[in-house]
């Protein structure tokens, strides 16, 4: 099985073309459902945040075509959006995954949502039946990377997520928080992060308005807020010094008319403008305006890039780490791909002893039931003797990654590689298999 | 002795400046403190010379050049602290310390060799008149940078420059009180300065000094500092139009500065 990764990010795209392939949360579903039934894909997970959309596969054929895939599916000009894509294969896409969980790969390297933005596209995956086992074993060994780094380094110590950088721009503009009021338009998690920091800083208020009132209401309820009505929305936006938008909304909800009303009933005092969500919720012209301050998703990747140099140190820790867990993962995986061979070998041998008590058949007849039972031990202890050596070296091979070590055993064996030939030992198994690869996997486990 | 206090007040003025550049553009607390203490204790020699040279004159009143010099450069020193206690903000002495460092620099090289010999000079309305507009002068100056700054801070944030030389620049919010506070001051300033010098002028001259051009010009620059207070104050003018507004004051103060050259009664000469 192979892994395909196949994406844009902040990095690659402008937010233009991100937003136009964004998917809601509660289509992710949906949209795997349809990527899963996608010709030559076998499983499959799509990653979509303000700051990335990827589709990450695995398959049995050569390439997918994932870039076709999205042309279709979003209609989006191949021409315009092959310039922004990156495709990865099988290790790099594997490292790629790690880095995007583990936050190495964000806008503000360190940030936390992202591994619960990942956690999010494997539920949906996995309600739709997209995630296997091969899926299955990388994405859990990326959440322990994730995990690993967040505790052995700093990376997420200080404060460098958008909802921090947020923070600073706001004290930039207003100096103390101290009595700012925080208008939250919308109630994604991330804006929900926003005005939870801007409070922790000293904000005043909040002010909450969201589409489905009672989600509104729930959050006033937590943050200690008030409620604007959804309708009422421009007519009081104005009380707000800073204005945190989150909203899945397809068109613009301020505009620069609504803008100047503001700062008219202002006087003309600052106001803060966080537009957080993909598509953009305000138009990017009212910040010519005078007073207005505006910074979308983009904007913050220049802030934060000021804070990932101060973060260079436990970045370059956190990378180190994450080399390790990538060995890990491949180590686990080449275990797992020894576990045929173990009970290739094994079954093998049976065989061979099988046929050796058969052919020696009429001469053991002769035997009482204890002595055949005793002729039993003593062949099967053999065996196992005979076989021990090889089996400890392949499991030390496997360990280590080393895979000409592990052909070479087979070959000496005159076992088949997994794309080979030969078959030496005999084509039949008498055990059961499904007990040999329970016995073998036991074997791994213990070393 | 006013003289050596004076040239101790310089050389701190200088580490000072140099303390707040650091400071400043560096983001060195250590030189932090050390510009906070040399400028408090240049402002205490700076303090105590102005006194002593006052005194040993037996007047209240800084006249000749290198007197008011000193003077201004004290009220601006006063000025940077007031704003570093009130706002905690070091920014200011970037521009306050080094300009504070070249006023008092020629004064304290040693004594004017012009002085005034009026006897107007011991007068304890003209020390208010003269002391009251130069705070004006010192609180525009402050009042004009901060709006300057503002504007630079604003370009700064809305073209999303990060980061960048100009890190050190206070919040916008902050800016704006400084220059509102400084304004208000300046006004103060001037209108006890104003006052004090009518006063000054109707029991000496009587009505006819009003028709001097440096007198209405000062009243002209009176009523302009009304027109900005009140339109700051009731539209909460920000940004650019506050900077053209407080440069027109600020030119027009200059002008009135410049207006003794045409006046004919406001010299200070021997009547």
């Amino acid at each position: 099985m192979r892994i395909s990764l196949t994406g844009l990010n902040h990095k690659t795209a402008p937010v233009e073309l991100r937003e136009r392939l964004a998917i809601a949360r509660e289509k992710l579903s949906t949209e795997t459902a349809e990527l899963l039934s996608y010709d030559g894909v076998c499983e499959c997970l799509i990653l979509s945040t303000c700051n990335r959309v990827e589709l990450l596969v695995c398959h049995e054929r050569e390439d997918p075509g994932l870039p076709g895939y999205l042309n279709r599916r979003f209609s989006v000009d191949a021409a315009a959006l092959q310039p922004h894509l990156y495709n990865y294969k099988d290790a790099d896409a594997v490292r790629h995954l790690f880095r995007v969980a583990s936050s190495l790969d964000s806008m503000v390297v360190g940030e936390p949502q992202i591994l619960g933005q990942v956690k999010e596209s494997y539920f949906a995956a996995r309600d739709v039946g997209a995630v296997g086992p091969e899926l299955e074993r990388l994405l859990q060994s990326a959440f322990a990377a994730a995990k690993k780094i967040r505790t052995e380094t700093r990376i997420g110590a200080s404060s460098v997520s958008i909802a921090s950088v947020a923070v600073d721009l706001a004290r930039k503009i207003f100096g103390s928080l101290e009595g700012k009021r925080v208008l939250l338009v919308g109630a994604g998690k991330m804006s929900e992060l926003a005005a939870r920091h801007l409070m922790q800083q000293g904000a005043g208020s909040l002010l909450i308005s969201n589409r489905t009132h009672e989600r509104a209401l729930a959050m006033a309820a937590k943050f200690n807020g008030h409620v604007i009505r959804f309708e009422e929305l421009l007519a009081r936006a104005d009380e707000a010094d800073i204005l945190i938008t989150s909203t899945g909304s397809t068109e613009f909800l301020f505009r620069a008319p609504h803008a100047q009303q503001f700062l008219q009933r202002r006087r003309n005092r600052p106001m803060f403008f966080i537009d957080i969500a993909v598509p953009r919720d305000v138009d990017p012209a009212i910040n010519r305006l005078e007073g207005i301050f505006l910074y979308d998703i983009d904007d913050l990747q220049s802030v934060a890039a000021a804070n990932l140099a101060d973060r260079g140190g436990e970045a370059r820790l956190a990378e180190s780490i994450l080399d390790q867990e990538i060995e890990r993962y491949k180590h686990r995986t080449e275990a797992l791909d020894v576990v045929p061979a173990l009970v290739d070998l094994q079954a093998a041998a049976e065989e061979m002893r099988q046929a050796e008590l058969r052919r020696n058949h009429a001469h053991l007849r002769s035997l009482t039931a204890e002595q055949q039972e005793a002729v039993d031990a003593i062949t099967r202890g053999l065996m196992n003797k005979f076989l021990h050596q090889p089996l400890l070296m392949l499991k030390a091979a496997a360990r280590e990654g080393d895979s000409a070590r592990i052909e070479a055993i087979r070959a000496a064996f005159q076992r088949e590689s997994r794309n080979g030939h030969s078959e030496a030992l005999g084509p039949e198994t008498s055990l059961d298999s499904a007990e040999q690869s329970g016995e073998a996997k036991t074997l791994l486990s213990k070393s | 002795m006013f003289l050596l206090c004076l040239q101790v007040a310089v050389a701190l003025y200088g580490l000072a400046s140099m303390a707040v550049l650091v400071a400043v553009f560096g983001h060195r607390s250590r030189w932090a403190r050390l510009c906070v203490v040399s400028s408090v204790a240049a402002w205490a020699f700076h303090a105590v010379s102005c006194t002593e040279m006052l005194a040993v004159a037996h007047r209240w009143m800084p006249v000749g050049m290198h007197e008011v010099q000193s003077v201004l450069a004290l009220l601006i020193s006063t000025v940077f602290l007031l704003i570093l206690w009130r706002y905690r903000t070091l920014s200011f002495g970037v521009f306050a310390l080094p300009l504070a460092l070249l006023l008092a620099f020629v004064p304290a090289l040693g004594p004017d060799k012009y002085t005034f010999s009026s006897p107007l000079v011991r007068s304890g309305w003209l020390f208010v008149h003269i002391v009251a507009l130069m705070m004006a002068y010192a609180a525009l100056i402050f009042s004009l940078t901060a709006s300057l700054l503002y504007l630079v801070q604003e370009r700064r944030l809305k073209n999303k420059r990060w980061p960048g030389f100009l890190e050190w620049l206070p919040p916008l919010e902050t800016m704006d009180q400084i220059a509102q506070t400084t304004l208000v001051l300046g006004f103060c300033g001037m209108t006890v300065g104003l006052f004090a010098g009518s006063l000054i002028a109707q029991e000496q001259y009587g009505a006819h000094y009003f028709a001097d051009p440096k007198i209405w010009l000062s009243f002209l620059v009176w009523g302009l500092y009304v027109v900005m207070l009140f339109v700051r104050r009731s539209t909460g003018l920000r940004g650019l139009r506050a900077v053209y507004m407080s440069s027109l004051v600020f030119i027009a103060m200059l002008s009135v500065w410049a207006a003794n050259l045409f006046s004919s009664v406001h010299r200070f000469g021997a009547p």
